[in-house]
């Protein structure tokens, strides 16, 4: 299977701290892809160099062999951070098929109804983003992730604050686009997500890959403990930073 | 499939014309002017300078001091409690008494039943009518006017060439555009600010920077607000410019119409420059509101630039000046004093074509710096989601 990401010898520090030390992993076309870490462990910063938000400051981050630009990117990409917000004056239907057209899609309009359909909330359509629940207004943002059926997904802790059966509805959409042939980025902290939806998966601790491959060879290398346990071994059985 | 600058721009001004926050900003100057133009003109009605007797109101006047003709009809032989009385009952509606001593008083009394507040009664100046017409029928036609005032003289400037000199008439075109551009920095820049932190308040930046670039949806917002800067400015000038239409006959408004002397340069340099100078302006708050995290971080950091902006306006009588001192030429060429600096020399005709020219350059070329610097700061600074989670991104 081809790469769609590399990253070699990646390197990046705020101020005096340096957060990524020395990082390089693949993601493959088609596979899932789980970068774990506790709190403060690089994650986030990765993708964030990965969609150009940030510059290394060593290495470099490629996706299909070259660095990413939204306006002429081969491949696109579907981000849902952790940071989640929209606009909260706007209504739903508007938001979503502004991000449409921004996405390029041909009807966003009728993109946008069914799949508020699909999640529950087409009596919301013409309801403002504010007045939605936190829930509510997530499944709104991972509408827009999806909606041009990205070739590649990064999700940032996509089930954080979800309630069992939307988090159901959000594995399922998950693995349909894989079904479908996407690449998926998954940061998340809930192993059973990873033990379950993961191919592979990297995990990291103060910009250092600790541990990485597909899940099997990571269980392997830690006398195949669960991936939970491996977790608070990796990050000292103490509470996480 | 259309640009997504054009979808920034669709989406922006819809989103704000949809909002009706926008249009009662919009509309409450124009609404003031209306009402203020309202009251003045029903004011205006009810004051009459010269008010018109009414067929059946009925008048007494007692003379004392002799100025009337014995045949006057509305003469009466009565003293004043007489002629109160007269108004009391009814027999009179409106009663005046002139004293003897009234050459030396200058004073006489007016009489008439009231109800209310009657601020805009004015039918004491009917005495006054009554006795300019009096005196009119004793004197000659040209010995009233020399005494009533009631004649023009026309002024003629001129150069020093002995051409005839219209400096307030050139004045007018570019003190408008200032005016323009004055409603601009203060109806409309907080909107530039305040939608560029709103990407950051909102934490959208992160996720709509990997569907367009920092450039095309910095510009698309620029020309968004713009158009809606456009409507807002319009809304308000269409109905002076109405207003103006209507009473183009009246002597002040066609007194100052055909004083009007459109010098085709100086209009072309003046909308130069008032297109460079929005555009400077937009760009440095665009750039403000990229470089901080928060509405209230970026207010404190725009207020200054608002100041250096309307500066020249502290110093107005030095921009009169035909020899510019040091502190005028600085602010002729400081991009930020620049807008009003030129203006104000453009219409005080104290600037020189290709001095005007080279402030114009300062003002357009620093308005494109800005741009470029606010789309360069968004493009950094777009993760800044304000201090509480700059502390998170650290712990990372």
């Amino acid at each position: 299977m081809k790469n769609i990401v590399e990253v070699k010898n990646f390197k990046i520090g705020f101020g005096d701290k340096e957060v990524i030390k020395d990082l390089s992993f693949e993601v493959k076309k088609g596979e899932i892809f789980g970068l774990l870490g506790s709190n403060g462990s690089g994650k986030t910063t990765t993708i964030r160099t990965l969609l150009g938000l940030y510059q290394p400051s060593g290495g470099e981050i490629l996706v299909n062999g070259k660095k990413f630009n939204p306006e002429n990117a081969e491949v696109t990409i579907g981000y849902l951070p952790e940071e989640r917000g929209l606009y909260k004056k706007e209504t739903v239907i508007d938001t979503m098929v502004y991000f449409g057209r921004l996405k390029g899609l041909e009807n966003p309009e009728d993109w946008s109804r069914k799949y508020l359909k699909r999640v529950g909330l087409e009596d919301k359509e013409n309801e403002k983003l504010e007045k939605l629940s936190g829930g509510q207004q997530q499944k709104i943002q991972l509408g827009i992730t999806i909606m041009s059926d990205p070739e590649l997904l990064i999700l940032d802790e996509p089930t954080k604050g979800f309630d069992p059966m939307n988090r159901r509805l959000l594995m399922d959409i998950i693995e349909e686009h894989h079904k479908n042939g996407a690449a998926i980025i998954m940061i998340t902290h809930y192993m059973d997500e990873v033990e379950r939806l993961c191919d592979r998966a990297l995990l990291l601790k103060d910009g250092v890959a600790r541990a990485y491959g597909t899940i099997p060879e990571i269980k392997k290398k830690f006398n195949n403990k669960s991936l939970d346990q491996i977790f608070v071994d990796i990050y000292g059985g103490g509470y996480a930073e | 499939m259309r640009s997504k600058t054009f979808e920034v721009i669709r989406f922006e001004t819809m989103r704000q014309l949809k909002k009706p926050a926008f249009w009662a900003a919009t509309l409450l100057i124009p609404l003031l002017i209306g009402g203020i133009y309202l009251i003045s003109f029903l004011s205006a009605k009810s004051v009459e300078k010269d008010p018109v007797l009414k067929e059946d109101t009925k008048i007494a006047i007692t003379d004392e001091a002799g100025i009337f003709n014995k045949e006057t009809p509305f003469l009466v032989d009565v003293d004043k409690d007489a002629g109160r009385e007269m108004v009391k009952t009814g027999k009179v509606d409106l009663y005046f008494y002139i004293p003897k001593d009234f050459a030396e008083t200058k004073k006489a009394d007016f009489y008439h039943i009231s109800e209310g507040l009657d601020i805009f009664n004015n039918d004491a100046n009917i005495l006054k009518t009554l006795l300019s017409n009096e005196a009119a029928s004793k004197v000659g036609e040209l010995d009233t006017l020399a005494l009533t005032g009631k004649y023009e003289v026309t002024d003629h400037k001129l150069n020093h060439d002995g051409e005839d000199s219209n400096a307030l008439g050139k004045a007018i075109v570019p003190f408008a555009i200032g005016i323009v551009f004055f409603m601009f920095v203060a109806l409309c820049g907080n909107r530039f600010l305040l939608n560029v932190v709103e990407e950051k308040e909102n934490r959208i930046s992160e996720m709509i920077l990997t569907s367009i670039s920092a450039h095309h949806l910095i510009v698309g917002k620029i020309i968004a607000l713009l158009i809606l800067s456009a409507i807002q400015i319009l809304v308000l000038v269409i109905p002076i410019a109405i207003l103006i239409f209507v009473n183009r006959d009246s002597q002040m408004i066609s007194g100052i119409l055909n004083m009007i002397e459109v010098e085709p340069i100086t209009v072309i340099l003046s909308a130069l420059l008032f297109i460079a100078s929005v555009m400077f302006y937009a760009g440095t708050c665009t750039f403000v509101g990229a470089l901080t995290s928060t509405a209230k971080d970026a207010s404190s950091f725009i207020g200054p630039a608002i100041i250096l902006i309307v500066f020249p306006l502290y110093f107005m009588q030095m921009f009169m000046a035909t020899d510019p001192n040091a502190i005028v030429q600085f602010m002729t060429y400081f991009p930020f004093t620049a807008p009003i600096a030129l203006m104000l020399r453009s219409g005080f005709g104290t600037i020189s074509t290709l001095e005007f020219c080279i402030g114009l350059a300062v003002v357009a070329v620093s308005a494109v710096i800005m741009t470029r610097l606010a789309i360069v700061t968004f493009q950094k600074n777009a993760i800044n989601f304000g201090s509480p989670r700059l502390r998170s991104r650290r712990k990372r």
